[in-house]
């Protein structure tokens, strides 16, 4: 079965359940280039299970994903090579200097050696992380973990970039150094960022997808005017959420 | 990619105080085995001049000073081999090699060779001080470089069942545990055998049935397959278990 080549992300039907109820269920996503497609959701909802598929992280018990036209299922390391994963805790190791740990991400994600350095340069400038990259990686601020998270996310250049909840305990200034690093990338990826927060997702992101109980509730461009619609879904899924907490 | 991997696993036991601090403690132990052993020599060297095919420098060294040290190699190599995947789990690191285009096996193999190339650096410091009784004697080179090979292939198959119970648990100190009280069994399974000769097919399952003869310079190549089938076996079960990880089915 092929995919159309426009399709950067193809996820058709996934499901994977996890115990007690939880996991997602037949969720199907298409992105294009250009697309910064928030995927919003309260705790539990599946946000971080549906990026962990869709990243190769765990196979789904059913359902199909293409990354850029590749079957993950058939072809997993021609598809990851196209995907740059940013988890909710950033997969960074303390005892390393930043540029090194970024090389080592890079290498990793197949960068020919001839544009490797040029690669880490590049994202070293657009995280802004010129002036810590000699730093052990420990010795940084919560800010600049994450930004050095984003950026080993970035360093190859690749087709989709997923984001778990990237502005996690980021203070106001660092959350619009963020926004702006993921709006430049969008211009040649396409990107899911995962978020709890509405107003957040609206800021960022040109489409919305909730996400409840692990089912798909809404997914539109934010340029079709319905803003409005997804506030309300996402308020009324507080107010049961809170509802449900109380009983 | 297998290289890269092995390289940044090296690194990161370099930068690691632990491996620091169990290779001075180590360094302590051979010099005063090799020192000890060595005037075990100087006492015993008339007796063996009688003999009539004595034993040379190089062959007591390799029996009396290196063979006792493969058995401490249980101890340090599962210790070296702990955090490889279980920090992995504990610090969150690993989705960034689940979600990196490389394959299990390229993943578990230079992690392997990662830490073996820190074991292999610690068996070399044992067969250098050996080395060292060059400047006066002559060493048979062919009887130590079969007790380097033996003892590379014990630390072969405790990192690679140290790398298995890694791969199982958060706990370092867990799977470092589990490694030793395997290669335990495995090392003296064989005894067994002398209590109860029914079981004599064990003593071809023990470690030191097929480590005894690279230290008396002869290398045979059933020995290499035992050792060969050990580290295949549980690299295997290690490429299986971080396999399943990506099915939470």
């Amino acid at each position: 079965m092929s995919e159309s080549p426009k399709n950067i992300l193809q996820a058709k039907e996934i499901t994977c359940l996890l115990a007690e109820n939880a996991g997602i269920r037949d969720i199907s996503l298409s992105l294009k280039r250009g697309d910064i497609l928030g995927l919003l959701g309260l705790n539990g909802a599946g946000k971080s299970t549906t990026l962990r598929i869709i990243s190769g992280v765990i196979a789904p018990q059913k359902g199909e994903v293409w990354i850029d036209g590749i079957n993950m299922q058939d072809d997993p390391l021609n598809a990851r090579a196209r995907i740059g994963y940013l988890p909710d805790t950033p997969p960074l190791y303390n005892d390393m200097r930043v540029l090194d740990y970024l090389v080592l991400a890079a290498k990793l994600r197949r960068v020919p050696k001839s544009t490797l350095d040029d690669q880490v340069q590049s994202v070293l400038s657009s995280c802004d992380l010129h002036n810590v990259k000699q730093q052990r990686i420990e010795k940084l601020s919560k800010g600049y973990k994450q930004r050095v998270g984003l950026a080993q996310a970035m360093v190859h250049k690749p087709a989709l970039l997923l984001l778990d909840e990237p502005s996690n305990g980021l203070d106001p200034q660092q959350m619009q150094g963020m926004r702006e690093v993921i709006q430049q990338a969008s211009e040649s990826q396409a990107i899911i960022f995962s978020t709890h927060l509405l107003n957040e997702a609206q800021t960022v992101c040109n489409r919305l997808a909730v996400l409840h109980n692990g089912q798909l509730k809404h997914d539109d461009s934010l340029d079709s005017g319905n803003s409005t619609n997804v506030q309300t879904l996402f308020n009324a899924l507080l107010q049961e959420h809170s509802d449900v907490a109380e009983q | 990619m297998t290289l890269t991997i092995a390289s940044h696993e090296f690194k990161a036991l370099l930068r690691s105080a632990q491996t620091w601090v169990l290779a001075a403690l180590i360094s302590i132990v051979f010099a005063y085995q090799f020192l000890q052993a060595l005037e075990t020599f100087l006492d015993i060297q008339p007796k063996l001049a009688l003999q009539d095919h004595p034993l040379g420098l190089t062959g007591f060294l390799s029996t009396q000073y290196l063979a006792p040290l493969a058995f401490l190699l249980a101890l340090i190599c599962p210790l070296l081999a702990m955090r490889s995947f279980s920090d992995e789990f504990r610090q969150q690191t690993m989705p960034l090699w689940q979600s990196s285009p490389i394959s299990t096996t390229s993943l578990v193999l230079g992690k392997f060779l990662g830490v073996l190339g820190i074991c292999i650096l610690i068996v070399a410091i044992a067969c250098v001080m050996v080395l060292s009784m060059q400047l006066f004697v002559t060493i048979d080179l062919g009887v130590l470089a079969a007790a380097f090979a033996g003892m590379v292939l014990c630390a072969a198959s405790f990192v690679a069942i140290g790398l298995f119970f890694s791969s199982l648990t958060k706990q370092a100190i867990i799977a470092a545990v589990a490694s030793i009280m395997l290669i335990l069994l495995l090392w003296l399974i064989g005894s067994a055998a002398e209590a109860n000769p029914s079981l004599q097919a064990l003593v071809s399952l023990a470690i030191p049935t097929h480590v005894a003869g690279f230290f008396q310079g002869f290398i045979a190549s059933a020995d290499i397959a035992y050792f060969a089938l050990l580290i295949i076996l549980f690299l295997g079960l290690c490429i299986i278990r971080l396999d399943a990880l990506r099915n939470v089915s």
